[in-house]
């Protein structure tokens, strides 16, 4: 009986600790380390400890062409598709959110590409985009257009990824506005309907505000995953030609575990830790203020 | 402003028929109440008046145009919405002022007419604000106002009411009543509390499975309903019904009581009838009355609610007296016999 | 006229998007049954004579089955690991109106995984769990407890307090109202949660990669070496991506409307 009742008055903090622990060794820690080990200059290869070194890891890694380059590529890639992802995603939201013969399977289908491993999503774009047996190439041969060089080459790649991304996540979009729009009352459109509104008028100004709440919200999520996409790249790039498809995230991973210079990576990943914080944080304000 | 004349309009959902054949002639300026029990095509009728239902037969006349095929915005109708369908997104001068917008009235027009509306709603002070930002008394009044600044032949309400709590429901129903006696637009509103019907309209319809039961005023309605459903259905708490069949001038229940019935037809003499008696219409009668077992007595102040057996069926009686019976005791009472209404038991239809 | 004009304007925009969304899909399983030559022909081909050859190499030859049972341990264990720690905390989350700690475990979902996965290789190395199930699953848990919980916490909230104040009124301890009353009610969320968690962990690839060798290859790692030999064997690498990908949409299909659910919450909610 007394156990029974100091359980239940404090179960408010007995329930979630084995999570709390869990998150604090497997997040918390990791990050504290790894800020540790960006002020030292350790590189698994040496077999030397790692000795603190202060701030010069930041110095060398942050004027370096090449981590710059990749910075300036990440956010061209995530906002140039999060930016098609937005536009193609609510646009097809407002066209299935009606009711039409096969609207569930159109549904089920949009679903496909959200689960479907990125791997071999990246393995089968590869095939596509193979410049000698490729159904790209194909297609735009068909069309009398010329062929492109995609992936094989530093000026398309960048491109072919965000095409890549765009396919793939797209419906993400598109079924959370889906579901917003479910969420609306009839009543306003119907009102602005009676009101003197056509069609487009009702869509432009009044259902696109009411859902814009759930718009933004899904482009944040979608702008703090695309910030991280590794496995598309990785697979279907791994960064190249050259460095010509390298985010911070690819970076990241090569320097920890291709080239071993720990101090250094561990400032790309900080680097990369903090972009997506502010971005998170951004959620969250943007979150509270939609609540209010 | 303008009349409005349904006749034998139709609805069909595929092979499901909600609406068979409706007629009502609604003068210019009347208030008319659509009331019925939940399910009763009232509130589509209301959106095939409004246009956001398609008519499946019939004919809908907004003054001496035909509007059938008519899209909602060219119909010059207003509506407000059960839950307001105020925007979210717009402040109450944008809701009122967005109908004028779209129809590219100029400026200082749309600013006169909703500044006009908001003073007769006594919505000035709350201009600027948001619709979250408004009690549900509040935004009934911009819903309102929103329908006001249209200035247009017809207002439709759709259970405007049905969110507030019981205490503004009473005041938004007098307020809408003034308002339309200043404004005498036409007005068509649904509901299906019959108490908003009898204190708000010039004339009520009373509608049940899709068709029309009875129209009139209030008063009429109450006092000659047409058939046992507008009986049953209108007045508060409902008429009380016995079985039996007339003889000689007198109402025999089937428990072979007799009543009085003042000017009972003759010639339906041994008919099975349904003689129905308002709560209200039982008189206490320690001499002539009969006697009638209690079983629940409900004093509310004014009046009191007397549950009882009398001539074999469970009644309601409404005194204005205080009745001290206790549950279980008899009481002596008789219904007023100018009073009672005469039904055919087997067409419902009143003698 | 109009209306019908319109009407197949918006079938026909319907079927191009579908098509968009199920080409990949098509083209992967057209190729996995074709022979190298049909693969490398140019123009390519349409009409073929299908073979399951690739499919036979594929779990025949190479060790592919041991890989498939790796990714189905690892998924199976991280799930029911986050359960165990998820479902309590997000019972608590909701029933306490805890925000800032459901921030905290939101962040593991949010974080770039790989800002983890430096120290992670360093620590599981030194205390000899490289190449092993419990470096894996501990690290698939991250990405799938932040599931759970999300999903979870919005599930519990809309139990009625009423049903748990009732339990409480009759004597019922609050684990035993947890264990009787709140997950028994649970299981629409329960499934949601236990679905994406296993679709997330099964589709990961970045954790397996660092942290697996040999012994404990996860299927994508698998699918991903097969790119590695010089001349691609198209045909074997994507009947390896059907392969893969089978079970995440299978299961998709069977628990499409928990899936939706799941992946539209909280953006919905705002």
């Amino acid at each position: 009986m007394t156990q029974n009742s100091y359980t239940d008055s404090n179960i408010r903090w007995i329930y979630p600790l084995p999570a709390i622990l869990f998150v604090a060794l497997l997040m918390v820690f990791p990050v504290l380390y790894t800020t540790y080990i960006s002020l030292t200059n350790w590189t698994l290869t040496s077999g030397t400890a790692p000795s603190f070194i202060g701030l010069s890891n930041y110095g060398q890694v942050l004027l370096e062409p090449r981590f710059l380059q990749a910075l300036w590529r990440t956010f061209v890639f995530t906002f140039s598709a999060v930016a098609v992802e937005a536009v193609l995603g609510v646009a097809a939201a407002l066209l299935l959110n009606r009711v039409f013969v096969g609207r569930s399977v159109v549904k089920l289908l949009l679903l496909l590409p959200l689960v479907a491993t990125p791997v071999a999503v990246g393995i089968v774009f590869n095939l596509f985009y193979d410049p000698t047996i490729g159904l790209a190439n194909y297609v735009l041969e068909s069309l009398g257009l010329p062929g492109s060089s995609w992936i094989s080459h530093a000026d398309t790649v960048l491109f072919s990824l965000v095409l890549v991304d765009v396919w793939q996540w797209t419906p993400m979009i598109t079924l959370i506005v889906l579901a917003g729009l479910a969420s609306l009352s009839d009543e306003p459109a119907e009102a602005a309907r009676i009101d003197g509104a056509n069609e487009w008028q009702i869509i432009r100004l009044i259902t696109l505000p009411m859902v814009m709440p759930v718009i933004v919200t899904a482009v944040i999520l979608r702008l703090i995953d695309a910030l991280k996409t590794f496995d598309i790249i990785f697979a279907m790039t791994g960064g190249g030609p050259g460095y010509a498809s390298e985010t911070l995230n690819l970076i990241g991973y090569k320097y920890s575990f291709e080239y071993f210079r720990m101090g250094q990576a561990a400032v790309i990943l900080m680097v990369l830790f903090l972009i997506v914080l502010a971005c998170s944080v951004a959620i969250t304000r943007l979150g509270k203020r939609i609540e209010r | 402003m303008a009349s409005l004349q349904i006749v034998d309009v139709r609805k069909a959902y595929g092979p499901t028929r909600v609406i068979h054949g409706v007629d009502i002639a609604i003068d210019d300026g009347e208030f008319v109440i659509l009331v019925g029990p939940s399910g009763c095509g009232k509130s589509t009728l209301l959106r095939m008046i409004a246009g956001l239902e398609s008519i499946t037969g019939g004919e809908i006349r907004i003054g001496p145009r035909v509007v059938n095929d008519v899209p909602p915005k060219d119909r010059d109708i207003a509506m407000v919405f059960q839950n307001y369908a105020l925007y979210p997104h717009m402040t109450v001068a944008e809701n009122m002022a967005f109908s004028m917008k779209l129809r590219k009235a100029p400026k200082p027009e749309i600013e006169k007419r909703v500044s006009e509306a908001a003073e007769i709603l006594g919505l000035t002070k709350l201009l600027d604000r948001y619709p979250r930002q408004l009690s549900g008394g509040q935004r009934q009044r911009v819903a309102m106002g929103r329908a006001i600044v249209r200035d247009p032949q017809v207002f439709l309400f759709d259970e405007p009411l049905s969110n507030l709590d019981a205490k503004l429901r009473v005041q938004m129903r007098t307020e809408i009543k003034q308002l339309h006696q200043r404004l005498k637009t036409t007005t068509v509103y649904v509901t299906h509390d019959q108490i908003e019907a009898m204190t708000m309209a010039d004339k009520i319809v009373v509608m049940h499975d899709g068709v029309v039961e009875q129209i009139g005023a209030p008063l009429e309605l109450y006092d000659r309903p047409a058939n046992l459903f507008v009986a049953g259905f209108i007045g508060s708490p409902s008429m009380n019904f016995l079985k039996g069949h007339l003889q000689g001038g007198r109402f025999v229940s089937d428990s072979g009581i007799a009543l009085p019935v003042a000017n009972a037809p003759a010639a339906s003499d041994g008919k099975p009838i349904i003689y129905g008696i308002r709560p209200e219409h039982f008189i206490l009668d320690d001499t002539n009355g009969l006697s009638a077992e209690v079983s629940v007595v409900e004093p509310t102040g004014s009046e009191t609610q007397v549950f009882a057996k009398f001539a074999g069926s469970d009644v309601v009686g409404v005194f204005r007296e205080r009745v001290n019976a206790k549950p279980g005791q008899q009481i002596r009472v008789i219904p007023d016999p100018n009073l009672g209404h005469l039904f055919d038991e087997q067409t419902g239809k009143r003698i | 006229m109009k209306a019908v004009g319109l009407r197949i304007l918006f079938y026909l925009a319907v079927v191009l998007l579908a098509l968009i969304v199920l080409l990949p899909f098509l083209w992967m399983l057209i190729s996995s049954l074709k022979t190298q030559i049909d693969i490398v022909a140019w123009p390519p081909k349409f009409i073929f004579s299908p073979t399951l050859q690739n499919y036979y190499k594929v779990f025949g030859e190479q060790d592919f089955i041991r890989y498939f049972i790796n990714s189905t341990i690892v998924a199976v264990f991280a799930v029911g690991v986050s359960l165990l720690l998820g479902l309590p905390a997000a019972y608590s989350i909701a029933r306490f109106s805890q925000r800032r700690l459901a921030m905290v475990i939101l962040l593991a979902r949010l974080m770039p995984g790989i800002s983890f996965l430096m120290p992670w290789y360093i620590i599981f190395s030194r205390l000899g769990l490289m190449d092993s199930y419990v470096a894996l699953v501990l690290s698939h848990v991250l990405i799938t407890l932040p599931i759970v919980v999300w999903i979870m916490s919005s599930y519990f909230e809309t139990i009625p307090l009423e049903l748990e104040e009732s339990a409480m009124v009759d004597g019922a301890s609050r684990h035993y109202i947890f264990l009787k009353i709140i997950l028994p009610l649970s299981g629409p969320g329960i499934i949601t949660a236990t679905t994406l968690s296993f679709i997330f962990s099964w589709n990961n690839f970045l954790f397996s990669q660092v942290l697996s060798m040999e012994k404990t290859r996860t299927l994508p790692i698998a699918v991903f070496n097969f790119l590695s030999y010089a001349d691609i064997d198209w045909g074997g690498v994507m009947a390896a991506s059907v392969a893969i990908m089978a079970p995440a949409l299978v299961l998709t299909m069977i628990f499409q409307r928990y899936v939706v659910s799941g992946l539209t919450m909280g953006a919905v909610k705002g």
